[in-house]
């Protein structure tokens, strides 16, 4: 008797084993594999359906729905949605003035028109396309609110509410991507001077919390620009914003670029093409896919990041919120406030969740 | 120093060495270098590992500065003390390269590899581009892959795209280094074949390679490399069956011996 390990004919590809569980078998695998850990998925089940209950009770059993002043809630034991009903609209958008709301409408609805777009997106091709949207669009949606020529001026002091918080995410994205490349690309210039420049502006403005940029651009800023100039606290704030922002752009660019082989750029400049050629055709292209996660992060982070401007005193969705609670109307309650942040806490899950799930689904598809 | 003759006349070298000296760091890679090409000749360079081969190559087309000497390639005279963007730009207009690791672009298409170095880096009109681009996918046998990604190849048929990537920029020479090395050995045969052929049309190259039977066959000469220096040039039967140094015997010797 002898062993085979030759096998004599050529096999045929088989179909894998079948192996039937059952759902019991199933379930029981999935929270009691352990009696410690169906102890703990039994915990967990508990405070989970305990907090749940809690919230839900809070927000719709206990809830106080209609009213117009701070007595419809009274008792601190519910929500108060009355108020989120009576002041929704200076909340999306501050005191733009009534006759021109069109205009924020339309800002509005081309904003969600763009974001189900770039969101609901399922090829990474049209690349180029979103990272055009996320500059054009928000050139386009300023020259709309702002007006002139033959639409009436409405100036920035009156825009407010999430309306605002829109303007200055996408007017932060349209700078601070734009000058994080130029940056990232200032690290690797040839000329000492502005690779550290570049380099000093990226680490220092790394170094120093959001919130203190934001201070100093809104008290010092005004000091270093030339007499006359006048901007006001929105722009000192989308400058803070963009020149923050840009620092943690140039070092996810940094990563990008540094990602891509020197073959690319030695067969770039076999093939003939210039250095300037060489960088725009195949290195950008290939870094800037590369990095893309991260820099839906850093946007979804400028955008939780707006809430800041209430603090500057800008009327932004939080400021409208926290200026509603204020009002004579509505003071004295504090499930005021707290249903007010719930909503803000809803507004910006809905914004940030879908730009989420786009950078994750970008993630799967490499 | 020699004078360099014009270029104006048929049989001038298209490439022109003269004591081309290169250091990386303290480490003397290329040590008075003297090589003439003339048009349409085909030089195999061999050597052990790390005898600046590669080296060799990669200065001819100026990817790698040299300290010292003087390069002539298709009529661009370059010093040592003047190598220039420019001068790489108009070096690289005249020379092909092909890669170990074929250096496709792997955000482009086969197709686009092709046009992207003519529309522009030579600034051909798009059409022609195209065309110059199918009509060396035809050379290369890899006509119906024109839309395919680079990954979506096999080894063998992304070196051929290479080789056609090359040619689209009308090369008066072709610069091959180690185009085999990191190719399975099933598919070395393809890629060689086309280099073959091209050897046959009259296109001038310089290929770095450890096929020795390549060398034999295709080689008008041989040029051996033994630390930075070129030790032994001469015709493929005398390299291969009266090697002069002992360096190249001993070289020659441990590659029959397995």
């Amino acid at each position: 008797m002898t062993a085979h390990f030759v096998s004599p004919v050529l096999i045929d590809a088989r179909h894998p084993p079948v192996v039937s569980v059952t759902v019991a078998h199933r379930l029981r695998r999935m929270w009691l594999a352990t009696p410690a850990m169906g102890l703990l998925s039994v915990a967990l089940l508990v405070v989970f359906a305990l907090c749940g209950w809690h919230l839900f009770e809070w927000a719709f059993l206990d809830a106080h729905w209609r009213g117009s002043a701070s007595d419809a809630c009274s008792g601190a034991d519910g929500a108060c949605w009355a108020f989120v009903i009576a002041r929704w609209k200076p909340w999306l958008v501050g005191n733009y003035p009534s006759g021109e709301l069109w205009r924020a409408w339309v800002a509005f609805g081309a904003f969600a028109i763009f974001w189900t777009w770039v969101v609901r997106r399922s090829h990474s091709a049209s690349l180029r396309q979103v990272l055009l949207g996320f500059v054009l669009l928000p050139m386009g949606l300023f020259a709309l609110l702002l007006g002139g020529g033959p639409l009436p001026f409405v100036a920035p002091t009156l825009w407010g509410g999430l309306l605002l918080t829109m303007v200055v995410t996408l007017a932060t994205f349209a700078s601070a991507l734009p000058a994080g490349l130029c940056l990232a690309l200032g690290r690797r210039s040839r000329l000492p001077i502005v690779r550290a420049l570049s380099g000093t502006f990226v680490e220092g403005m790394r170094s120093i919390p959001l919130l203190a940029v934001l201070f100093i651009a809104a008290t010092l800023l005004p000091l270093f620009l030339p007499a006359g100039s006048n901007i006001d606290l929105f722009g000192r704030a989308v400058i803070a914003f963009a020149l923050f922002n840009a620092a943690l752009a140039a070092e996810v660019f940094r990563g990008g670029l540094q990602s891509i082989d020197r073959g690319q750029l030695e067969a770039a400049t076999s093939v003939g093409l210039s250095d300037f050629a060489a960088l725009r055709l195949i290195v950008l292209p290939q870094a800037v896919s590369a990095v893309i996660p991260a820099l839906v992060n850093i946007m979804i982070a400028i955008i939780k990041e707006t809430t800041l401007l209430s603090v500057i005193g800008v009327n932004d969705l939080l400021g409208a919120i926290e200026n509603g609670a204020k009002s004579p109307d509505w003071m004295g309650e504090s499930n005021i406030l707290a249903s007010g942040h719930v909503f803000l806490a809803i507004a910006y899950l809905a914004l940030c969740l879908g730009l989420s799930r786009y950078s994750r689904r970008l993630e799967t598809q490499r | 120093m020699t004078a360099v003759p014009p270029s104006a006349s048929g049989d001038a070298a298209i490439v022109r060495l003269i004591r081309v000296n290169k250091w990386y760091g303290s480490d003397h890679a290329l040590r008075d270098i003297d090589l003439d090409v003339a048009p349409g000749e085909r030089i195999v360079i061999c050597g052990p590992s790390g005898s600046g081969k590669s080296t060799l190559v990669r200065t001819i087309n100026l990817l790698e500065p040299f300290q010292q000497g003087r390069i002539v390639v298709c009529g661009v005279d370059v010093d040592a003390s003047a190598i220039t963007r420019a001068a790489r730009l108009a070096v690289n207009r005249h020379v092909g390269m092909v890669f170990q690791q074929f250096n496709l672009f792997p955000h482009m298409t086969v197709l686009q590899n092709l046009t992207v170095g003519p529309v522009f880096g030579a600034r051909v009109n798009r059409s022609e581009a195209l065309e110059l681009a199918h009509h060396y996918l035809r050379r290369v046998g890899l006509t119906e892959h024109a839309h395919k990604r680079p990954a979506q190849l096999s080894g063998g048929q992304q070196q051929r795209v290479a080789i056609a990537r090359a040619l689209c920029t009308r090369p008066r020479l072709v610069l091959f280094d180690e185009p085999t090395a990191s190719l399975d050995p099933e598919m070395v045969n393809e890629v060689l074949q086309t280099m073959e052929s091209l050897a046959r049309e009259g296109m001038t190259m310089i290929v770095v390679t450890h096929e020795m039977e390549f060398a034999r066959q295709v080689a008008d000469r041989v040029v051996f490399m033994d630390r930075g220096q070129i030790i032994e040039t001469a015709s493929p039967d005398d390299f291969f069956d009266r090697p002069q140094s002992p360096r190249l015997q001993l070289f020659l010797g441990q590659l029959l011996a397995h």
